[in-house]
């Protein structure tokens, strides 16, 4: 009878309740912080002499995307307890989620290489919970190199901010792919989202600019000088080359997909006046949207439902933001003063990011700045200020950053910042870079 | 000579053919013997699954949960009462302020006045200067018209009994998930602009599996159907809550939420 009751006791109170109808409630203005995470450095599991090398970039990618994830309230690492956490029966929950660490969260685990084999066992516990305290664990193997530990970090951190971001994947696997000159040329380029790994892409030779990805990442559409003018050139990122797109004559700049990437918009000048066209992924199919004195450049579609486009117009003299119908219907003016460029509709349709100069003309200081406008309310938010020319802002994925390139250092680079305009950062040093595109996912 | 040869190989492929449809025919048979036997041990790990789809991920659970198939009977012969309720929630959440919240209710129309006078402004296009340069000091996160709600005005808590299962306490981290969401998705300018203060809305809506909500439904209206209407849209706007924890084993959450609107 006591083994029995030994037995049962804990089933019935840790067991979950298949049948149950579980209830949760609660509602605003409980204040609502960010998380406060801890992640310790993880330990070496074996004695290998590549061990140091792997743990350091393990950590220090783990960190950063944690850091950058605009989600979490990192602790510092001098508040930690003393002594390694390399697995669950390290953790002494009473030093972690009492106040000098005071963390809600812990991310912790090992890792080990053995031979050419790098594993890597990483958990996320609730600090707090210490009865049923484990959200997330995870078991990973690659090959002993920098650059498999630095991804394994990566997917890790993916893990713990979708778990705690509420369902949105991550974006530390993202690209971005950006226009650099320090070849001597304008070529496309691209980099890790952190703004490692930069590397050159295109070999066009002559100037290429605002490059534009698919939505499942597999080319990228970018407007070049060539022979015949400027025109749409298509890059697989696939095969590694140009692919074949057709020209269309006149001047083509600013290709946006689709975020079914079944259509390509862009603004083309063959029929006179620059206007906003669209055309199916292969080429074929070209369809005028817009036709009103005044050029018509930078679509941007809504990527949520792909039935709205916000362009540039300057029917009115200055440029300004405009929506329209994917088909071309009720066209509504979003700015109505200054000078705005380069939209960028939000991955949940319900922002705008632009580049604007609120004050322009004579005796206006022209700041140009990072705005964001919520489409439905015509409310807008400012971003930037007091550094520089500010311009081409684009949403990462998971709709929490921003990038956009930035005069402010002296030359144009690249940066990144969260979507309410802090943690501010320089992604690229080298020559110039501009006109930043990030990766769908 | 070659001819010969070529019989040779065609004697050879016929029986590399039956070999071969043999092969096949066994591996069929292997599958539905396995489809037929298996499923017991299938059930047993399918609800520790990680989801992510991770390099070579091998999930390691360690926390010692029993396996669910035998437990659950044993909670439901427990507490079937609470967890069998599932209709009668409306009785559920009179029986509930017995623990926390009745207090919390009965104080909160009197820290209102409070609240008000600790409330943030609304930034509207005012604190940008002519020249664009914020002032020294006042740089930082904007809130505009999203984030409304960031204030820290902590008050209230919330109680997760009820239907009788221990969702709330065994992951907390999702609560906050929802909380935080929902809070972040609530845009005020939906409401009448000359509502200053209103009676709570309390909504009521699962969450599915896969963490999209579902169902959302007014369980006590604020009087006001702009509000009301901001609080559905609020939850409507929200695709995903991301999905419940992976050793959960219920397919959905029940979720009750109020709105405390000042202006």
């Amino acid at each position: 009878m006591h083994r029995l009751f030994k037995w049962l006791l804990p089933i019935l109170l840790f067991s979950p309740s298949t049948f149950s109808q579980d209830w949760i409630r609660t509602g605003t203005g409980l204040g609502v912080e960010k998380v406060r995470l801890a992640v310790p450095d993880f330990k070496a599991s074996t004695q290998d002499a590549k061990n140091t090398d792997l743990l350091k970039v393990f950590n220090d990618t783990l960190w950063n995307d944690l850091d950058n994830a605009g989600i979490f309230d990192m602790v510092s690492k001098s508040f930690y307890p003393l002594g390694p956490v390399g697995s669950p029966p390290d953790v002494k929950f009473e030093a972690w989620s009492a106040p000098p660490p005071n963390a809600a969260m812990l991310a912790f685990g090992n890792l080990g290489a053995s031979g050419n084999t790098l594993t890597v066992q990483g958990w996320l516990y609730d600090a707090k919970n210490v009865t049923s305290p484990q959200v997330l664990g995870k078991q990973y193997q690659d090959a002993a190199t920098t650059d498999a530990a630095r991804a394994i970090a990566h997917k890790f951190a993916d893990e713990i901010i979708f778990r705690l971001g509420g369902g949105i994947q991550g974006i530390a696997e993202s690209k971005i792919y950006f226009v650099s000159s320090r070849s001597g040329r304008k070529e496309i380029w691209a980099m890790d989202y952190d703004g490692a790994n930069q590397h050159a892409l295109t070999h066009v030779g002559s100037i290429s600019l605002s490059p534009r990805v698919s939505p499942d990442g597999s080319r990228i559409a970018f407007s070049s000088l060539t022979r015949t003018g400027w025109d749409i050139l298509m890059y697989s990122v696939d095969v590694g080359r140009l692919v074949a797109f057709p020209r269309f004559g006149g001047t083509n700049l600013s290709p946006a997909w689709s975020p079914d990437g079944t259509k390509l918009a862009f603004s083309s000048s063959r029929g006179g006046d620059p206007e906003i066209y669209v055309v199916d992924q292969s080429g074929s199919n070209l369809k005028r949207l817009t036709s009103f004195k005044g050029p018509d450049v930078s679509p941007a579609w809504n990527r949520k439902t792909g039935a709205q486009m916000a362009w540039v117009s300057g029917r009115s003299g200055l440029p300004q933001i405009y929506t329209m119908e994917a088909d071309g219907t009720n066209p509504q003016r979003l700015t109505e003063e200054g000078y705005a460029v380069s939209p960028a509709w939000s991955p949940n349709g319900q922002f705008l990011v632009f580049s604007w100069i609120r004050h322009y003309g004579p005796g206006a200081p022209g700041a140009q700045d990072i705005y964001i406008m919520d489409i439905a309310s015509k409310q807008w938010v400012q971003l930037t200020h007091d550094g520089g020319r500010n311009d081409f802002p684009y949403w990462s994925p998971d709709g929490r950053h921003i990038i956009f390139q930035s005069s402010r250092s002296g030359s144009e680079q690249i940066w990144t910042m969260l979507a309410d305009g802090t943690n501010q950062k320089q992604l690229s040093f080298a020559g110039s870079n501009t006109q930043p595109n990030w990766s769908w996912k | 000579m070659a001819t010969a040869e070529i019989f040779f190989e065609h004697e050879r492929w016929s029986r590399n053919l039956a070999w071969s449809l043999g092969l096949h025919v066994a591996v069929a048979g292997l599958i539905l013997l396995y489809a037929v036997v298996g499923p017991s041990s299938h059930g047993a790990g399918w609800g520790a699954g990680g989801g992510g789809d991770a390099i070579g991920v091998t999930l390691v659970n360690t926390i010692p949960l029993p396996a669910p198939a035998v437990q659950t009977e044993n909670v439901l012969a427990n507490e079937s009462k609470g967890l069998t309720q599932s209709l009668p929630k409306v009785e559920e959440k009179e029986k509930e302020p017995e623990a926390i919240p009745i207090p919390d209710k009965d104080v909160k129309p009197k820290k209102a006045p409070k609240e008000t006078s600790t409330k943030r402004q609304k930034p509207q296009p005012e604190p940008v200067e002519a020249n664009n340069i914020v002032p020294f000091g006042q740089g930082g996160p904007v809130s505009g018209p999203y984030g409304t709600f960031s204030a820290g005005e902590a008050k209230g808590g919330f109680g997760f009994t009820g239907g009788g299962g221990d969702f709330g306490t065994r992951y907390g981290w999702y609560v906050r998930v929802v909380q935080q969401k929902v809070q972040q998705s609530w845009l005020t300018y939906d409401v009448d602009r000359r509502i200053t203060e209103a009676p709570r809305v309390y909504l009521t809506f699962d969450v599915l599996r896969d963490g999209r909500p579902s169902n959302v439904q007014v369980e006590q209206s604020s009087g006001i159907p702009s509000l009301d209407q901001s609080a559905i849209r609020a939850i409507q706007r929200i695709d995903t809550f991301g999905p419940l924890p992976s050793d959960y084993s219920g397919n959905k959450v029940s979720v009750e939420f109020w709105f405390d609107y000042k202006r």
